[in-house]
């Protein structure tokens, strides 16, 4: 009992972070179709940033805004670059060029800062773990969870009861249709990668805290958690991504604990297992999006 | 057998292994070109590595190309069958060494490499078969994006599995390895696998898999009305190009001698897709282009990257340009083609481009004009059947409890003002919106559960209001996909052939054109053609005449009538021009809000009341 609620937390920490990666994932492609692969090159440049920073003796609570506000600022910027010059074009295309930035942007960093593993201070706090009856609960688990809920909750807020925010709901449900209604596109897209690029700046802070470490191929494994849990919710569904974010990690987790000794290594396989029978069995993921084609 | 396959045998088979074959010669008489000039044993290996990228990326052209969705796991794939070549193939004195402890006595295994290397080949297309069913499955639901996500987790799987499974895979430092000697040091066996993945990409294409595969990457939801499941096609696809990436990789392993889970991984998978992509992702000659260009430009990068701008030779001092030339400046030029070509050229340099295709234009004998086709003799009516349908998006009620009934040799028209569920009708007849309640019939037998490209064998054939044609396929391949379903599931029917189709639709001097530059009128025209090289028993035609002169909807009626008939097939046609309607029909339903308001001969719904309010604002006659 102990042991599942410790993994309980350990899944819902984890999975925290997934789902603020995957609802980035999924804002951008409810207004654009796109399937962002670069998502995770926002982690990878604020990777840098923070090497450089705490390097110079930064505090965190310097550098945690800091990352946030480059996530932001790369996020626009790579829809300035490529993402605009592909709207509407097909999904092939769509695909790929954002496979292509990620490539561009961690080949940069290869070039001209190093192939090598950077790493940097890790806050004093990380290891840090406190009581709660028989469990062990970790500060940065509690950290990680609480701001999630508070970022969930204003996004949601933000969604919901907003001018943006129906907006976006709008361009997600039928682009076409709230362009048509005044919604102005290219403000909602920007909105958008902005919005995705706040979520991935709070993930990254995270996510970076915990790696204490950075190379040029660092995003490639925020990117791939987020694109799946995106997937695994439901494409084009925010509440879907945030839920399949969740879902992940506890897989994750949970899986770890449960497989026997020597097996547990190959998590990742039997993650991949139950993703490839859920497709099988549920091909439009956990929640299903109305998804109408007009003929 | 044969000519179930492929449709035309000079066409489909003899010029595309021609050209398959010339396509083999041009890449190896250049390869042995350049490392006769070079004479290096760099050069010779360059030669060899091009070669075996040649063979995994057309292996990835047949997929990719086809059905054009986009897979990031062929490279895991690869990575499989490397490991299970490897694993099998190596000595046991070597695997000794490395892997004592692999699991099921495999370490004790002695098999001859070409063994090895069909089990490898086998062992892979059983893991395609598996993954592919969740690929195909979601890719069905939810657009083109789910399985290009899914082989993406594959690719990181099997890099993850064979990182951490040393005792089979050697893990990621020491990897598996023949002994020195004991590697391929042949050249012949990757000429015969280049070769046969050529031969066997073009066959494919020209295949009635290929074939229908291209055209539900054209336009999914109008082969699936044509009786494409578009499922099938892109397993068949996944399965063929997996196999024949195996073979690419078991023989790179082979011929490198070892193999460490690093070697497919990402940069591999750039690498090949930069090919595709550059060269044109839709063909088996542009995949062959794509090779030589990026194996060139990457080989430039990476002597620029080490040495700075220095050719045989002659150069540049690099000195003030040292911000470029760096070391892994290959990535970099990898990843800005692949950019570069999806912004401005997203179908490559030659895009679908075939030279046996050209070759065939250029020498294959060309058909004459067919006559014109007859009338079809009286054949037994076949009835259809709709009662009480319903159906609501959200809180809207799009129809509300509408029947209908057709029967073949009849014109029903259908005539509504917008908006009142005419094409909400037809796509419930053809399966693409499910009814809420209510059911319909054909010939007696409940079908309204069926998938559409079920109802579609099943001859409910229809056209698209806002013109769904194959737009890269050319007009005979157009009429050709659905004569192709219709030779398999409606042969006891009469199936006009394609050609005479073609010249009745007047499209016989167009028919090598892409359907994409056709004009409008044309288009319509096509589709109709495309419909009815079904054989179907009933043709839905949704405002076959929207957006044409009224000269052109007259000949349209006519076109409507005589093709309809050449099949015996009953129509059912729906527009909202009263006059056009009347003119062209037999009976006529009205409908509007959803529900029918009036149905009878022209005459009586031209008379009705309802129809007059609805269409005219006035009350009474």
């Amino acid at each position: 009992m102990t042991e599942l609620l410790q993994n309980l937390i350990d899944g819902l920490g984890r999975g925290s972070i997934y789902a603020l990666l995957a609802l980035g994932v999924a804002v951008v492609f409810g207004v654009m179709h796109l399937l962002n692969f670069a998502h995770g090159e926002l982690i990878t440049v604020a990777g840098y940033v923070a090497f450089w920073t705490l390097g110079a003796n930064w505090s965190w609570y310097l550098v945690a805004p800091l990352i946030i506000l480059t996530a932001i600022a790369v996020s626009l910027l790579i829809e300035r670059i490529a993402f605009s010059r592909v709207r509407g074009a097909s999904d092939f295309t769509m695909l790929l060029t954002s496979f292509g930035v990620h490539f561009v942007v961690s080949a940069i960093f290869l070039l001209y800062v190093s192939a090598g593993v950077k790493t940097y201070d890790q806050p004093w706090w990380l290891a840090n773990t406190f009581k709660v009856g028989s469990l062990n609960v970790e500060v940065f688990d509690t950290a990680v969870i609480v701001v999630t809920l508070i970022t969930l909750v204003a996004t949601g807020w933000l969604l919901q009861r907003t001018m943006f925010g129906l907006s976006l709901r709008a361009a997600a449900a039928d682009f076409e249709t709230a362009r048509l209604m005044g919604v102005r596109s290219d403000s909602v897209i920007r909105g958008a990668f902005a919005l995705s690029g706040l979520l991935a700046g709070i993930a990254g802070v995270f996510w970076l805290m915990r790696e204490g470490n950075t190379t040029p191929s660092a995003g490639i494994a925020p990117m791939l958690s987020g694109v799946l849990a995106a997937l695994i919710g439901g494409l084009g569904s925010l509440r879907g991504a945030v839920i399949g974010g969740f879902a992940l990690g506890l897989a994750e987790i949970l899986l770890r604990s449960w497989l026997p000794d020597g097996i547990e290594r190959f998590t990742d396989g039997f993650v991949f297992l139950l993703i490839a029978l859920l497709f099988i069995f549920r091909p439009q993921g956990l929640i299903t999006v109305p998804h109408a084609e007009r003929v | 057998m044969l000519s179930r396959l492929f449709p035309r045998t000079d066409r489909d088979i003899v010029f595309p292994m021609g050209g398959a074959v010339l396509l083999f010669g041009l890449l190896v008489a250049g390869g042995l070109l350049y490392q006769t000039i070079l004479g290096s044993g760099s050069a010779e290996r360059l030669v060899t590595g091009m070669m075996i990228d040649a063979i995994i990326v057309v292996g990835i052209q047949i997929y990719i190309g086809n059905t054009g969705v986009l897979s990031f796991g062929h490279i895991g794939f690869g990575a499989i069958a490397g490991y299970v070549f490897a694993v099998l193939a190596i000595a046991p004195t070597e695997k000794a060494k490395r892997i004592p402890d692999a699991p099921f006595g495999l370490a004790g295994v002695d098999m001859n490499p070409w063994l090895a290397l069909v089990i490898a080949i086998v062992v892979v297309a059983v893991v395609a078969l598996f993954v592919g069913l969740g690929l195909t499955r979601s890719g069905a639901q939810s657009g083109a994006v789910a399985p290009t996500v899914i082989t993406l987790a594959l690719l990181f799987v099997t890099h993850e599995v064979a990182r951490n499974w040393p005792k089979l895979t050697g893990g990621d430092r020491a990897g598996l390895g023949f002994r020195v000697g004991q590697a391929l040091d042949s050249r012949v066996p990757i000429y015969i696998g280049l070769l046969l993945a050529l031969v066997v990409a073009r066959l494919f294409a020209q295949s009635r898999s290929g074939r229908l595969a291209a055209a539900a990457r054209e336009d999914d939801l109008a082969a699936r009305a044509m009786g494409v499941n578009p499922v099938v096609q892109q397993m068949v696809a996944l399965v063929i190009s997996v196999a024949v990436v195996g073979i690419g990789a078991s023989l790179e392993v082979y011929e490198v001698g070892s193999i460490l889970p690093s070697n497919f991984f990402f940069d591999y998978t750039l690498l090949t897709l930069a090919m595709l992509i550059v060269g044109g992702r839709n063909g088996v000659t542009g995949a062959v282009v794509g090779v030589v260009v990026i194996t060139i430009a990457d080989e430039t990068a990476r002597r620029m990257g080490a040495d700075g701008f220095e050719f045989f030779g002659i150069g540049l001092d690099g000195a003030p340009l040292d911000w470029i030339f760096r070391e892994n400046l290959r990535t970099v030029v990898l990843g800005v083609a692949m950019l570069g070509f999806m912004i401005w050229r997203p179908l490559g340099l030659l895009d679908d481009w075939e030279l046996d295709e050209w070759l065939h234009r250029r020498f294959g004998a060309d058909a004459e004009e067919p006559e014109t086709l007859d009338e079809a003799l009286a054949r037994e009516v076949i009835e259809l059947h709709a009662s009480n349908i319903s159906v609501s998006f959200g809180g809207f009620r799009a129809l509300t409890a509408v029947g209908l009934e057709a029967r073949t040799g009849e014109v029903v028209g259908i005539i509504g003002p917008n908006g009142a569920g005419k094409t909400t009708l037809i796509n419930v007849l053809t399966g693409m919106v499910e009814a809420s309640d209510g059911s319909f019939e054909l010939q007696h037998v409940e079908v309204s559960k069926e998938p559409s490209y079920k109802l579609a064998r099943r001859g409910i054939v229809r056209t698209f209001q806002n013109l769904r044609l194959f737009g890269a396929l050319t007009v005979r391949e157009n009429v050709e996909t659905s004569a192709l379903v219709a030779q398999q599931y409606r042969s006891t029917e009469v199936i006009p052939s394609v050609d005479a189709l073609i010249a009745e639709a007047g499209l016989w001097d167009q028919r090598d054109r892409r359907a994409r530059e056709l004009d409008y009128g044309n288009s319509r025209r096509l589709e109709l053609a495309r419909a009815v090289a079904m054989g179907p028993a009933f043709l839905l035609l949704d405002e076959p005449t929207s957006g044409m002169s009224d000269t052109e909807s007259e000949q349209m009626i006519q076109q409507v009538r005589h093709m309809a008939a050449t099949v015996g097939a009953g129509v059912i046609v729906i527009d909202h021009d009263l006059n056009f309607i009347t003119g062209i029909s037999d009976r006529i339903y009205a409908l509007d809000q959803g529900r029918v308001i009036a149905h009878g001969t022209p005459a009586e719904v031209q008379s009705n009341s309802h129809v007059r309010a609805a269409y005219l604002g006035t009350e009474g006659s």
